[in-house]
């Protein structure tokens, strides 16, 4: 189980969101550089759809299966400010592209996932923090020659493993957490999109004139 | 890793497998000099099959017929699949479980156990056991895993092997068993394997050996 978080930040404001982000964190930056890719069934399949990714920013390329669930419903779902999904995921030899392939997968799209990610913990909470230009290849795996599908646009994203006992505090630390990034940008659950904050360029200047001169969380 | 090899016990023209074939072959393990008695393994085994969109109908024939799973006894968070018809290994955490049941879109159709007594022999391990099927334990066969520790190597260990291997077959003969250990020959290029020795490789082995095993036992029953 996880919860989620998005938003977006115009791409010229993403140093200023690292700068506040070292502040906040206190963790080392990670670099993401992820090639995922989509696989549906078959026409013969029962239907379903799972991902592969491929963590390219090590010097030895690592693949993880995953499986995203639908997103927990009903009132105490709907009262979250995040949204709670099942999540099954697991490392994988780099034969995982050609066994779903094997055994009657199909590509549905892929894109490249590059930026940053700090992970640090919150209210006992592990949180991940993503800023990501999402791209798309020109040719099949082409991940050199990937390009912005939205230049000018960083996907922001926070992640955090979740139990079926313990969402809802994890639920609030990331909620607490989006507080402190509410002047450059606001996250809400997946598919519903607040579009870019009216302060961000002011606040974009005020990270940048400060220097990162931010309390450490 | 430790190289192995894995042998199955092909019983004799007209005759049937039973549990005293697996008593037997323990008997003989336990009868070369320094032997020692390790505890006991269990590795395990699932025969998938793919559920077609249209469950009416028999699954199209384009999809594999021969998914197994695999979990080794000497590494339980790890899970392997083996497809023998595309030469392909999949080694994954053992919570590619999870993820198969989350798609649905293979299930488990039958399992098979294999499990028994595990012995030390200077530089050797020696796993003896019963190939049950799951649920009602029906004895499909006997296993006998080889594992030479000092050499990860199949190449370099192949001479020793083959020398551990006569002296099995000699000790079986002179016992009178009713049949016979055969091992388990695999390309281990075909599936794109090399030759310092991986848990990949003994997924293999075991999906060779389990079809050899039922295919026997089918033969005498």
């Amino acid at each position: 189980m996880e919860c989620v978080v998005q938003g977006i930040i115009e791409t010229l404001h993403v140093e200023a969101l690292e700068i506040l982000l070292v502040g906040l964190c206190g963790a080392p930056k990670q670099r993401v550089r992820v090639h995922e890719l989509c696989l549906k069934s078959g026409p013969n399949l029962v239907s379903s759809e799972v991902r592969l990714l491929c963590d390219l920013a090590k010097t030895t390329p690592s693949w993880t299966i995953r499986h995203v669930g639908g997103a927990m419903r009903g009132a105490g779902a709907d009262q979250l400010s995040v949204l709670v999904r099942p999540i099954a995921e697991s490392k994988a030899s780099s034969t995982a592209l050609r066994f779903f392939y094997g055994i009657g997968y199909k590509l549905d799209h892929e894109v490249l996932k590059t930026g940053f990610a700090f992970q640090f913990q919150n209210r006992g909470a592990n949180l991940t923090v993503s800023v990501t230009s999402t791209n798309r290849m020109p040719r099949l795996h082409a991940t050199d020659d990937a390009v912005p599908i939205t230049p000018g646009i960083h996907l922001v994203e926070i992640t955090a493993p979740a139990a079926p006992e313990n969402y809802t505090e994890v639920a609030s630390a990331i909620a607490s957490f989006c507080e402190y990034l509410s002047p450059l940008l606001h996250l809400s659950k997946p598919g519903i999109s607040t579009g870019i904050v009216p302060t961000a360029a002011a606040a974009a200047a005020s990270l940048m004139s400060s220097g990162g001169g931010i309390k450490i969380l | 890793m430790p190289v192995k090899w894995l042998m199955h016990f092909q019983p004799n023209q007209g005759t049937t497998l039973t549990s005293q074939v697996m008593a037997e072959a323990c008997a003989v393990a336990e009868s070369f000099p320094g032997v020692s008695r390790d505890g006991r393994w269990r590795s395990s085994m699932t025969f998938y099959r793919a559920v077609p969109r249209d469950q009416s109908l028999p699954a199209p024939s384009d999809l594999p017929r021969d998914l197994i799973g695999i979990s080794l006894h000497d590494l339980p968070n790890e899970y392997l699949f083996v497809m023998r018809s595309q030469r392909l290994i999949l080694r994954a955490h053992s919570s590619v479980q999870t993820v198969m049941d989350k798609l649905q879109s293979y299930k488990g159709r039958f399992f098979i156990n294999f499990e028994g007594l595990q012995y030390k022999w200077g530089d050797f391990k020696l796993r003896i056991g019963k190939c049950l099927y799951n649920p009602n334990e029906a004895l499909r066969g006997i296993v006998m895993e080889v594992e030479y520790l000092p050499l990860s190597s199949i190449d370099k260990s192949q001479r020793v092997m083959e020398e551990f291997y006569e002296i099995w077959r000699e000790a079986v003969a002179s016992k009178l068993l009713a049949g016979q250990f055969i091992n388990t020959e695999v390309n281990f290029v075909e599936y794109g394997l090399g030759d310092s020795y991986t848990p990949q490789h003994t997924a293999v082995l075991y999906g060779m050996c389990v079809v050899q095993v039922i295919a026997s036992s089918n033969k005498n029953q």
